[in-house]
């Protein structure tokens, strides 16, 4: 079980295969790159990330903002004075109050769309892709939402608690997740009073976050949620804050524990339970690997996380070695999230990133709107991705990447998110692919080589016989092979069911 | 310009060859066999009077999060009531009253008006044997209409779809949105999802030059041509199953995709024709739901052979500061119902339609310390049209603490008898096969 895969496997279809899923794929230059180095060397580049360094920014208004509060706060208490008055001075304020609400949230929706950009560079150019790939699995883990959150500020730390915190382990990050402002606000956390617990957070944590539905009782979600009182938001400055006169002091059973309990104590806990390791490592295994584990793997991989103090460096290193990584019934049968699609197809294209509102659109169409899941469970994944609608959503939306052709998202009438407020025109391109990046000289020689060229580049795997010929027809069919001609064959592989598996 | 055959149905487009020379090689001969032999002319027209454009009609409206049942249809007169939500209770005179003791949330005066008409029925205290309070669990359950105990693959709907629609069209389930319900999850996967009609088709890139792009539509097409027909009439396939995070389909992902391409190509045609020719509608708000129900309309105005609509809203999961939020997400269920009837009595289409909602669970009877409510069980449904037995159904579960389920309501009436009635008398089919076993129908229509 879990045995290195050995070196005589390694080699360009097994490396593409490690950097699509531990990453978002990259040209065959790049897969070459970790065919030299090795299956311990790419692997330990990958996971030992933070020997590369990343000089990204922040947004340059990702900080707290103090201000926003006072405001709030005196509009609260002009409301009242101006309420007693009434009347058409009450009016006037009501007037410019909605007024103020409507521009501020315009900022908010052109910041999310900033923020989404910001991410997706990170992913589709950052030198640390299995660091952005875990902050996607974070991000659907724990997934929280812009639409109640509200504030880009919250999101963006959040972001940056999943990226940054992972490398101290689970429950290093499960208790850094249960301060995180964006999840008190989202779970409701922020709220409860030991008067009346909040029991939302409670509940999540341990459904969906850390054990699985089962593994607690109805009981145990109220105990959790009495240990959880105090953890709240201070929101003049923004951050976490432990309030003790809102904390339940008293004893509480969890899990078959009693004591006086508090929140890391109780997450503690729950990570000693033994369906804890197991649950985490099914997760990253489903999401790195694939949808049905084999028998014992996942069992392997939590004793492995519990052998290192539930580290998951040691985790992703075992599972990114392992010979059941790189089994048939894994390599190309995942279906690419929206988001790999688009960052997968950007850097495989070696083309920059649409736009951020563009981007943001396209995702949001196809079913992955980043920093908007669509509820606490996250996306649901692998066939799900896959509806007659998205599926053609896919298709038509190759042409944005690979013609730079806008028309076909104006057309859909899809969300433009903020196009307009950012300047865009409506007569906006996109650059989108170039040939001469993609073939070379060589590869333009003959129809033969070209099609090998586009398959190592686009599928790693080989067409079907028949798809072959028929795109040799075509090819063989324009006299002189132009630039379009090659765009348009690029295209018509991308818009393919095969091209949907990585 | 090749100029193509609009293709109606899924086994139109097996038999055309529209293909040409590639149906030689996408579909292998004994499937072609099989085909033609369970769908010749007689069997074309038995299905078409199941899914013609004559046959009733099922529209699930999902409430997504959990409605809280108690201030949707309330108990104004029960003193249990007002004391269990000092804050949140409705006062007595903004109730729009159905009888001395039950009143509907102010925001339903669409609601109120189709039972003023006699098109309302209210199904009180629907629920389950031990309630599961957990979203996703809970939803799964109505979706699949298992016991609490139990995980079931396939849909409701899904396996109404089996039971009863055989060969029939990927469209006779369409679902309005980018997910696919559970509840159309079946062993023969049926049902489209539909999003956006505009976006509903294959367009290519509009500078292509002479002739290209008639040759690529021809390649695309080639392309997305299915090796083989998964699934096809025999082979098992809950390749819709797809809610539940972790389920696996008995189809390969790749098999899947070019199934679903196959529906795709096969309905997007007939779909853009129908919506584009859509005029004359009368004006719904500008919500969200509203949009999902004016698609319906017009689906259904535009003769789309379909048995079952999924249409959702969400929001429901009111945890906190419940009041403003409930009263406009009701607002927005009873405008765009309030409209889409009066599309479908414009279009003399409403006799034909049945307008079922439905919530994976209720709220806490007693409100919690953020003026909101937590998860519960047992709340009332509704069921609208004009053929119903209208008015109110079941009991009204009791608020009397000593009474509740851990502070819940007690269900009085199965969901599964709520669809029993809706399978036996509305979509005249046998409950049975598609519920696992005997549920008491309801007698609603």
């Amino acid at each position: 079980m879990l045995r290195p895969l050995p070196d005589s496997k390694w080699n360009f279809t097994t490396a593409a295969h490690l950097l699509n899923r531990a990453g978002f794929g990259g040209p065959p230059a790049a897969i070459e790159r970790l065919v030299k180095l090795g299956l311990d060397g790419a692997v330990d580049w990958l996971v030992d990330y933070e020997k590369v360094s990343d000089p990204t920014k922040p947004p340059e208004w990702a900080r707290p903002d103090p201000t926003r509060f006072e405001m709030a706060q005196a509009n609260r208490r002009i409301r009242q004075e101006v309420g007693k008055a009434g009347g058409e001075e009450l009016e006037a304020f009501e007037r410019k109050r909605r007024e103020r609400a409507r521009m501020e949230r315009q900022e908010q929706n052109r910041q999310m769309i900033e923020l989404r950009g910001w991410w997706l560079k990170r992913m589709a150019e950052g030198p640390r892709p299995l660091q952005e790939k875990l902050t996607l699995f974070w991000h659907g883990h724990f997934a929280t939402s812009a639409q109640k959150v509200r504030d880009p500020y919250y999101m963006w730390l959040q972001n940056e608690t999943f990226r940054s915190r992972v490398s101290g382990g689970w429950f290093d990050l499960l208790s850094a997740v249960t301060r995180d402002p964006a999840m008190l606000l989202w779970l409701d956390q922020a709220q409860s009073h030991r008067r009346r617990p909040n029991e939302n957070y409670a509940r999540e944590v341990m459904e969906l976050f850390s054990l699985g539905e089962g593994n607690y009782t109805e009981q145990d979600v109220g105990e959790v949620a009495r240990a959880f009182t105090g953890l709240t938001l201070d929101r003049r400055n923004q951050r976490f804050v432990y309030r003790p006169a809102m904390h339940d002091p008293g004893v509480k059973t969890v899990l078959g524990q009693t004591g006086n309990l508090d929140a890391d104590a109780v997450l503690e806990r729950i990570l000693a339970h033994p369906s804890a390791a197991p649950f985490i490592c099914g997760r990253l295994w489903r999401f790195f690997a694939s949808e049905n584990p084999p028998e014992g793997v996942v069992d392997a991989l939590a004793g492995v996380l519990r052998k290192h103090d539930l580290q998951f460096k040691p985790v992703l290193g075992t599972l990114f070695r392992s010979e059941e990584f790189y089994r048939d019934d894994v390599m190309r049968q995942q279906i690419k999230s929206p988001v790999q699609w688009l960052v997968g197809g950007v850097r495989m294209l070696e083309r920059d990133l649409p736009a951020a509102p563009v981007a943001a659109a396209l995702l949001a169409s196809m079913g992955q709107n980043l920093f908007a899941p669509p509820n606490v469970k996250g996306w649901d994944g692998g066939l799900s991705w896959i509806t007659t609608n998205n599926l053609l959503a896919r298709y038509n939306y190759t042409a944005v990447l690979v013609f730079g052709d806008l028309s076909v998202l104006r057309a859909a009438g899809g969300p433009m998110m903020g196009m307009r407020s950012q300047g865009a025109s409506r007569r906006a391109r996109d650059a989108g692919a170039s040939v001469e990046r993609i073939l070379n000289d060589s590869d333009r020689a003959r129809v033969d080589t070209l099609i090998a060229a586009l398959e190592r580049r686009l599928l790693q795997s080989g067409l079907k016989e028949k798809q072959r010929q028929s795109l040799a027809g075509f090819l063989e069919s324009r006299s002189g092979l132009s630039d379009d001609d090659l765009l348009h064959a690029i295209r018509l592989v991308m818009s393919t069911p095969e091209y949907q598996l990585t | 310009m090749k100029h193509e055959p609009i293709l109606r149905t899924r086994r139109e487009f097996l038999r055309s060859g529209i293909l040409g020379g590639a149906m030689a090689w996408t579909v292998p001969s004994f499937l072609a066999h099989t085909f033609s032999a369970l769908h010749g002319e007689s069997s074309n027209r038995a299905i078409q009077t199941a899914t013609g454009v004559d046959g009733t009609i099922l529209i699930v409206l999902q409430m997504a999060g959990g409605n809280d049942g108690v201030n949707t249809v309330v108990p104004y007169a029960d003193d249990h009531y007002h004391r269990a939500r000092p804050r949140l209770a409705l006062p007595e005179k903004r109730i729009l009253k159905l009888n001395d003791t039950l009143g509907l949330h102010p925001s339903l005066e669409g609601l109120k008006t189709l039972h003023d008409a006699g098109q309302l029925a209210v199904v009180q205290g629907v629920g389950y044997p031990n309630p599961n309070r957990s979203h996703f669990r809970s939803t799964e359950i109505w979706q699949t209409a298992s016991d609490a105990d139990r995980a079931e693959r396939h849909g409701w709907l899904g396996r109404y779809f089996d039971n009863a629609c055989p060969g029939a069209d990927p469209t006779v389930g369409v679902s309005i949105g980018r997910q696919m319900p559970q509840a159309f999850a079946s062993r023969q996967p049926l049902g489209v999802s539909l999003d956006n009609p505009r976006n509903y088709r294959f367009m290519n890139d509009g500078d292509s030059r002479d002739g290209t792009e008639d040759s690529m539509e021809q390649l695309f097409r080639d392309f997305n041509a299915p090796e083989d027909v998964a699934g096809g009439e025999d082979a098992a396939g809950g390749s819709i199953d797809m809610l539940a995070g972790g389920t696996s389909s008995e189809l390969s992902p790749l098999d899947f995709l070019e199934r679903t391409a196959l529906d795709a190509r096969v309905s997007s045609d007939r779909i853009l024709e129908i919506t584009r020719k859509a005029t004359n509608q009368p004006a719904y708000p500008a919500t969200r739901l509203a949009n999902s129900l004016k698609l319906v309309g017009q689906l259904i105005g535009g003769g789309l052979s379909t048995r079952v609509y999924y249409v959702s809203q969400g929001g429901y999961d009111t945890h906190t500061n419940q009041a403003g939020a409930h009263e406009r997400l009701l607002r927005e269920m009873s405008d765009a119902v309030k409209a889409f009837v009066a599309d479908l009595k414009a279009q003399g289409n409403f006799e034909r339609v049945l307008i079922m909602t439905f919530s994976e669970f209720g709220r806490r009877v007693a409100e919690n310390a953020n003026g909101g409510t937590d998860h519960g069980a047992a709340a009332p449904l509704f069921v609208m049209g004009s053929r119903i037995k209208a008015g109110l159904h079941g009991t009204y579960p009791s608020l009397n603490p000593e009474e509740l389920l851990r502070g819940d309501l007690k269900f009085s009436v199965d969901f599964r008898s709520v669809y029993a009635g809706v399978l036996e008398h509305w979509l005249k089919t046998p409950s049975e096969p598609v519920l696992g076993r005997a549920f008491a129908p309801l007698g609603l229509v």
